[in-house]
């Protein structure tokens, strides 16, 4: 350390620290999402992992008809689209925002750099929605990517037959296109609250292990408490029950109203799990790192 | 209108259930000053330090930077303020230098050049483009104080920035710390070494068990401290400790270590070694044990003394 120190004594400053912006620490964050690893993995993944499912269901001699749209797997590129959808939706979406969310609050607890980043001159407001910008980014980036590559791989591999819907009626392929795509879309509310409970779990825990799991393990459960009988009055409030709603869009006649109220339903999960991860980061004293 | 203080601490209390961290502490540091809290670990300093930057809530008190408090000015207390808590910590899968244009980007930019001037600064020019999870604990600490330059900041806190370094890693960084503060920055520094403390800083507080154990100058402390001690080893112990009576030092037969202790005035070791020769005594090896500041700073947090001032040398000096 031999180089010359100017003296501070009265010299202009090279930058005059003033309140920055979420937009900024936004940037940060996005560029420090750009350099992990575990971020780029899940986003290959997504692009990648549908294509030799849609190969291996297509091979089957045996369609699993007990699924959903399985019976027509095999000869329908909409159907196994839909399939996937509804193999995605028990755990694998959870899972996929949960690497990201569940890991971006704990891992400055893991590197011990909330010191680091709190010493600026940034709030810890500002820091917290920028972190939920940035998961919220990667949810609709993964879920955008993950049903591009599912419907487009499942189209060109088994092709783009007219879809029978679930009251037995005859889609037209570029009807049934966009009814793919909307259900898939649909996902979007369900994902979201998934992404703002592994923020809670993130923030709370301060450990990414169990920000990343606990959500996938959550919604699991709540498939399973979603399947019991005598559950009516909490089904609604099951974010299970929105990543179902898409069935409406493929009778006759279409029916929408669980895609809203799955809709509000998440949105209510949002706001209550990101207040309590903003009081409980707000409040907290950083004594770690 | 005079210029508000670097630090204006009052009346500062944090508990953690029954354990109070910090007891009630009030540091004050003017513009300019370069500020030593020093304590053992476990003394509250980083405590203290976490509080001034706004990472830990006091329980009552105030904390005012250049006249801010984080009540009133938020993160804005912060203006002017840079420096790291225990050892700094950056991203490890960024490189030395992403890390500090991500903290440039949360200060609201820098000016063209000035990443690769702190990194020339702190000997990183060469090692800014690896990353970080490769970089050695020095090399860590150097990226801490470069981090807190691309701030530009008028108070530089920086809590032990020696630790964890190697004698070379040392010496750098007090030196860096001594260029610092010639250049007119105001430095609070925090360290549980006396030596490190007396070599850079002008005031210093001592903390024990979250409280002030003393606080004035140097040169006050100094005044204070007691005689020093050496370890002694002659041909002759017996006639040595004899002869210790008539030159106004104590020396003592060493049981633990073997060979004798001598404690006194520098001037009277002196005499007395010269003394020893002159006697025919042989003497084998004389090191110093501890500093006289050294020896206090044990006295003062290790004792149950309790808070001392500079005016408490006047009863010190009486009680012998």
């Amino acid at each position: 350390m031999t180089a010359t120190i100017e003296t501070f004594a009265g010299r202009r400053p090279h930058v005059q620290p003033r309140r920055v912006g979420t937009g900024a620490v936004l940037r940060w964050e996005l560029r420090k999402l750009a350099h992990q690893w575990r971020a780029k993995a899940v986003l290959l993944a997504a692009l990648v992992g549908p294509i030799p499912v849609v190969f291996v269901i297509h091979g089957q001699s045996r369609p699993p008809k007990d699924s959903l749209f399985g019976r027509f797997a095999t000869e329908n590129g909409f159907a196994l689209a839909l399939l996937i959808l509804g193999f995605a939706a028990q755990w694998a979406l959870p899972l996929l925002t949960s690497i990201v969310a569940g890991d971006i609050f704990a891992s400055e607890d893991q590197h011990g750099t909330w010191k680091t980043v709190l010493t600026r001159s940034t709030s810890r407001g500002r820091i917290f929605w920028a972190k939920t910008l940035t998961a919220a980014l990667f949810a609709v980036v993964t879920l955008a990517v993950l049903a591009a590559s599912t419907i487009a791989s499942s189209v060109l591999i088994v092709g783009r037959q007219p879809l029978t819907g679930l009251s037995g009626q005859q889609i037209a392929p570029s009807h049934a296109l966009a009814l793919v795509t909307a259900s898939w879309a649909s996902m979007l509310p369900g994902m979201l609250a998934f992404t703002c409970l592994a923020i809670l779990i993130s923030v709370w825990s301060r450990n990414p292990a169990a920000g990343i799991a606990a959500p996938a393990v959550i919604g699991m459960v709540m498939q399973l408490v979603g399947a019991l009988g005598g559950v009516e009055p909490i089904r609604p409030f099951l974010l299970s029950t929105g990543f179902e709603a898409w069935h409406g869009l493929l009778t006759a006649p279409r029916f929408t109203q669980p895609i809203l109220e799955g809709a509000v339903t998440s949105a209510g999960w949002c706001v209550v799990t990101l207040a309590i991860a903003y009081l409980t980061l707000r409040r907290r004293d950083i004594t770690g790192g | 209108m005079t210029e508000a203080l670097a630090v204006d601490a009052q009346g500062v209390t944090k508990t953690y259930g029954s354990l109070r961290a910090v007891d009630d502490i009030t540091i004050r540091v003017a513009p300019g000053e370069v500020y030593g809290v020093l304590g053992p670990n476990g003394a509250g300093k980083t405590t203290f330090l976490r509080m001034l930057f706004g990472l830990i809530r006091p329980d009552s008190g105030t904390i005012r930077i250049f006249g801010n408090t984080w009540q009133d000015a938020g993160v804005g207390a912060l203006a002017g303020v840079a420096g790291f808590i225990e050892s700094p910590r950056f991203y490890p899968y960024l490189t030395g230098r992403q890390n500090l244009e991500g903290l440039a980007l949360l200060d609201g930019g820098t000016t063209p050049g000035r990443i690769d001037e702190v990194l020339a600064m702190v000997d990183l020019s060469d090692r800014a483009d690896r990353k970080v999870g490769g970089y050695s604990y020095g090399m860590k600490q150097r990226l801490g104080v470069a981090a807190s330059l691309l701030r530009d900041p008028r108070l530089l806190v920086l809590d032990e920035p020696a630790n964890g370094l190697d004698p070379a890693g040392i010496r750098d960084m007090r030196a860096l710390v001594k260029r610092l503060a010639a250049s007119g920055l105001t430095v609070l520094l925090s360290s549980h070494h006396m030596d490190e403390v007396e070599e850079i800083c002008d005031n210093v507080t001592i903390m024990r068990r979250g409280s002030v154990a003393f606080h004035g100058t140097i040169a006050e402390l100094r005044a204070m401290a007691p005689d020093p001690g050496h370890a002694l080893r002659t041909s002759n112990d017996t006639a040595a400790v004899r002869l210790a009576e008539n030159h106004g030092v104590r020396v003592e037969i060493d049981d633990a270590e073997g060979g004798l202790t001598v404690t006194g005035p520098q001037q009277a070791v002196s005499a007395y070694v010269a003394a020893l020769v002159a006697a025919g005594i042989e003497l084998r090896a004389l090191t110093p044990t501890q500093t006289p500041l050294e020896a206090l700073f044990f006295m003062l947090t290790d004792d149950e003394t309790g808070r001392m001032e500079p005016q408490d040398l006047d009863e010190m000096e009486a009680a012998g």
